[in-house]
């Protein structure tokens, strides 16, 4: 094999989106490498250019090299881009963080928030590595849709403008937009409250309550998105781009998401327990529900929509508690939460 | 500074300014223009300002010349008016009295104390012989400073309560052996009749706040950032200006913190020897505050746009300066001044042999922040980014670091009190209506402070601000003692003062000043 070129990216996480965001690179031309936990998925994704277990259906590019040491492939290379469940993304990061430098640019592309802290990826990406010149892309972004080659767009999020150039121009002339923005707490706490409102959305399916109901649940859970985003200090306005409205409609309406999908087996009566305990791939909003509520609490927001989803994860109600308690709320005003006090 | 340094500095600061102002093509023309306009507003607002006749004649000069001159005239013309302002702010530097002041410190030290002699201050306290340096209080990383002040640029960047603050920090930075550091004062403490001698002795050059011209901005800065290049040691207030409301500072100046990346940057691209710049986060603290009367209401009346310059305060009346020295003899107040852990101008935290850490302690190689594709580059918008990260690291460490007093808790607590007598007032009638009649009983004060203590106790212990040691060694009841001696005592008016079991205020706006320490703290703000 003739000596390969630099390597410019490298994906770390070889899960559905991961694999999808790597491949998409590689096809592009660019020298992308893809970490794996496990030395057997490497072998097999280099050996059979498919990831079996999380993207069977797609033939990724020969160019796509997976590896599984993270922090010799780590250094030096001038993006990282992380994509990893919330669960591991601390220790993920910290190992990068013994050999990131201060010029490499790192993105996440993990929706979640941390449960035992509450805090954002990009936070801990703070406080587990030294880099500055940290991203978010986050987006509607269903892994097996752009695996086929179907347009999709998603928003990339930094306080530096060169973290957003590097990202456009890696997926330049892809059928994958990336917009950007400078709101990195919008753009995280978007991708982590969509997925508490699509188990919500699950429930409404599972229950067969169709798209009526669908649709007062997704406008309202984004009146409530804005609400958090904006106490935590992100701009509402983020919710109404591709990381909160295009997310939501998105995972909402899609039985591709795995949270909507957990949302359907609750409305079936499941217990939380019981549904984690035979899923291969991990629904975020189940931990996310959990952090958001928590915060939501200490700022003081009446959240319904959220109480009513961690009700049904951890309080032991069952789905149609949780619609009664919803309709027997109190109704104001549509926009009062939102305007500005 | 150095006297060969003098002229290089000079020659180095007109050069980057006009380099500055010399693209596009216009720059130059529109640089004179807006100068020559400002400067002439100026003019007629101080009909009696000290400016030569020859800067007269050269404004004179130019205004007519300006607008029909070659684009390389007008370039010459900036250059004359750079000259002018350099010369200015450099010239307020006596380069044989900075001598003196780095070989033989204790004269200078003498200074301070003698600048207060007029008055007979020392020989007016009881007991005799106390000095203002026997009430300051140094805690912190001292060692770290020490070690880095040998093998770096440091900037210290002090919280701004008082007047009084620079001349702390000047003795604080003698003690610890260092030279004078370089700093930026109005020109109105170099006419301040007690300080203005130590002022020069300090290093201070002249800042006149009453030039807006955007060109006199850049010549300081330029100042600013040719010296701190040099290896000069620099004192500046983040803040921008005395803190208003008595709160610590927690939006602070980007342009100022700005320089020490910049510094940072050129040093790296000219291959200097010390190239490092790093950043001492500092709080002062104290019980009483010189101005606190006019500060608060400077606050109350403009709702927080302060005036940026007071000439007219406490400070420039020596009998409230004695006074006020005086005070903090006779309570033994003592002001504590806290050296944070130094900062790399990215913010990461540096180790006293000048090693930068991640959060997790790992080390950093800080030079790679400005690189790209192997090479030290700018990138204004990333380097303003890093900035603000560096001023948030600096916000950070000003509320660690910020030491709770006496009087912060009890007037933080006392006016609690009050706005629970009045839950139908907003503050500004809280703080006017009322005033005389109202009282608070002292033993529900005293439950107060005990919860209070205790919340704070373990705020202290989770590292999020400091508890002077004194008060927590106390109970409520001597708590309120040393504080009532503070409020009640200097002000006009007692901020507090007990009358049986009860406490009355007589100026409650003192209270939301000492009180705003704590209550505008971000551990007491926070969400749970």
């Amino acid at each position: 094999m003739t000596r390969k070129k630099r390597p410019e990216v490298l994906v770390v996480g070889g899960g559905a989106f991961g694999t999808t965001l790597a491949a998409l690179l590689a096809e592009g031309g660019k020298t992308t490498r893809l970490w794996v936990r496990r030395p057997e998925q490497a072998e097999a994704i280099n050996r059979d250019h498919v990831n079996a277990r999380y993207l069977p259906d797609v033939t990724l590019p020969p160019a796509l090299e997976a590896v599984t040491d993270l922090k010799r492939h780590a250094e030096g290379v001038p993006l990282v881009l992380v994509v990893v469940p919330t669960a591991w993304f601390r220790d993920t990061v910290r190992e990068l963080g013994e050999v990131i430098g201060g010029d490499q640019v790192v993105v996440h592309a993990s929706k979640g928030l941390e449960l035992a802290t509450g805090r954002r990826m990009s936070e801990l990406l703070r406080e587990e590595t030294c880099a500055r010149k940290i991203g978010v892309l986050s987006g509607p972004n269903l892994a097996r849709e752009i695996g086929a080659g179907h347009p999709a767009g998603a928003l990339i999020a930094s306080r530096y403008d060169e973290v957003v150039e590097r990202v456009q121009g890696l997926f330049l002339g892809s059928r994958f937009r990336v917009y950007g923005g400078r709101d990195v707490v919008g753009a995280e706490l978007c991708g982590a409250f969509k997925n508490v409102i699509a188990l919500a959305a699950g429930v409404v399916d599972g229950l067969g309550l169709g798209d009526n109901t669908k649709a007062l649940l997704l406008t309202r859970g984004l009146s409530e998105m804005a609400r958090f985003v904006a106490a935590e200090g992100g701009d509402p306005l983020t919710c109404g781009g591709l990381a909160g409205m295009g997310d939501l409609v998105a995972t909402c309406g899609s039985a591709l998401s795995r949270n909507h999908r957990f949302g359907v087996r609750l409305a079936a009566g499941e217990t939380r327990e019981a549904i984690e305990a035979d899923a291969i791939q991990v629904a975020e909003g189940v931990r996310t529900t959990a952090a958001v509520h928590r915060r939501a609490t200490a700022h003081g927001l009446d959240l319904p929509i959220v109480r009513a989803v961690h009700g049904l994860l951890y309080d032991g109600w069952s789905a149609g508690q949780a619609l009664e308690w919803l309709m027997a709320r109190p109704i104001g005003p549509e926009m009062a939460a939102l305007r500005v006090r | 500074m150095r006297p060969q340094d003098r002229e290089a500095v000079l020659v180095d600061v007109v050069q980057r300014v006009s380099e500055r102002w010399s693209r596009p093509a216009h720059a130059a023309e529109h640089a004179v223009l807006d100068t020559l306009y400002e400067e002439r507003r100026r003019l007629e607002r101080q009909a009696n300002s000290a400016d030569t006749p020859e800067r007269r004649a050269l404004y004179e000069r130019l205004r007519r010349e300006a607008p029909k001159a070659s684009p390389e005239l007008q370039r010459e013309m900036l250059r004359e008016l750079v000259q002018g302002f350099a010369a200015e702010v450099a010239g307020s530097f006596s380069a044989p009295v900075y001598a003196l002041a780095t070989r033989v410190l204790p004269p200078a030290l003498n200074v301070l104390l003698n600048t207060l002699s007029p008055l007979r201050l020392l020989e007016s306290l009881p007991g005799g012989g106390g000095r203002l340096d026997e009430q300051l209080e140094m805690e912190g990383e001292t060692d770290a400073v020490k070690a880095l002040a040998g093998r770096a640029t440091l900037m210290f960047v002090p919280t701004h309560a008082s007047h009084l603050d620079s001349v702390l920090m000047g003795l604080a930075l003698y003690r610890l052996g260092l030279p004078p550091v370089l700093y930026g004062a109005g020109l109105n403490l170099f006419e301040n009749p007690l300080i203005g001698v130590f002022m020069r002795h300090v290093g201070a050059y002249r800042v006149d706040r009453t030039k807006k011209a955007a060109v006199y901005k850049d010549v300081l800065k330029a100042y600013a950032g040719c010296t701190l290049e040099r290896g000069y040691h620099q004192l500046f207030f983040p803040g921008g200006t005395r803190s208003r409301s008595g709160a610590v500072e927690r939006h602070l100046k980007m342009g100022l913190l700005g320089m020490a990346l910049d510094a940072y940057a050129n040093n790296l691209r000219a291959g200097r020897p010390r190239p490092d710049v790093f950043v001492v986060p500092c709080t002062l603290n104290y019980q009483l505050v010189l101005e606190a009367e006019t500060l608060i209401e400077d606050f109350l009346k403009e709702a927080g746009k302060s005036r940026y310059i007071i000439v007219d305060d406490e400070f420039s009346k020596p009998r409230r300066v004695l006074e006020f020295v005086r005070r903090l003899f006779t309570l033994d107040s003592r002001v504590h001044l806290v050296f944070g852990r130094p900062l790399d101008v990215f913010g990461n935290p540096v180790d006293a042999d000048g090693t930068s850490r991640d959060a997790r302690g790992r080390p950093v190689d800080r030079r790679r922040y400005l690189l790209a594709r192997g090479e030290v580059v700018a990138d204004r918008q990333r380097d303003a980014e890093y900035t603000v990260e560096l001023a948030e690291a600096v916000a950070r460490a000003f509320q660690r670091d910020t030491v709770v007093k006496a009087t912060h808790l009890l007037s933080h607590t006392a006016l609690g009190l009050f706005r629970e007598l009045n839950p139908e007032r907003d503050l500004y009638r809280l703080l006017r209506v009322g005033v005389d009649e109202e009282s608070l009983d002292l033993r529900t004060v005293y439950t107060r402070l005990d919860a209070a203590l205790a919340r704070l106790s373990d705020l202290c212990v989770a590292g999020r601000l400091r508890l002077d040691p004194r008060l927590a060694r106390q109970d409520a009841g001597a708590l309120v003692g040393q504080a009532l001696a503070h409020l009640g005592s200097y002000h006009r008016a007692p901020a507090l003062f007990r009358r049986g079991d009860r406490l009355f205020s007589a100026d409650r706006s003192l209270l939301l000043f000492y009180g705003n320490r704590l209550g505008e703290h971000e551990a007491l703000r926070e969400v749970a």
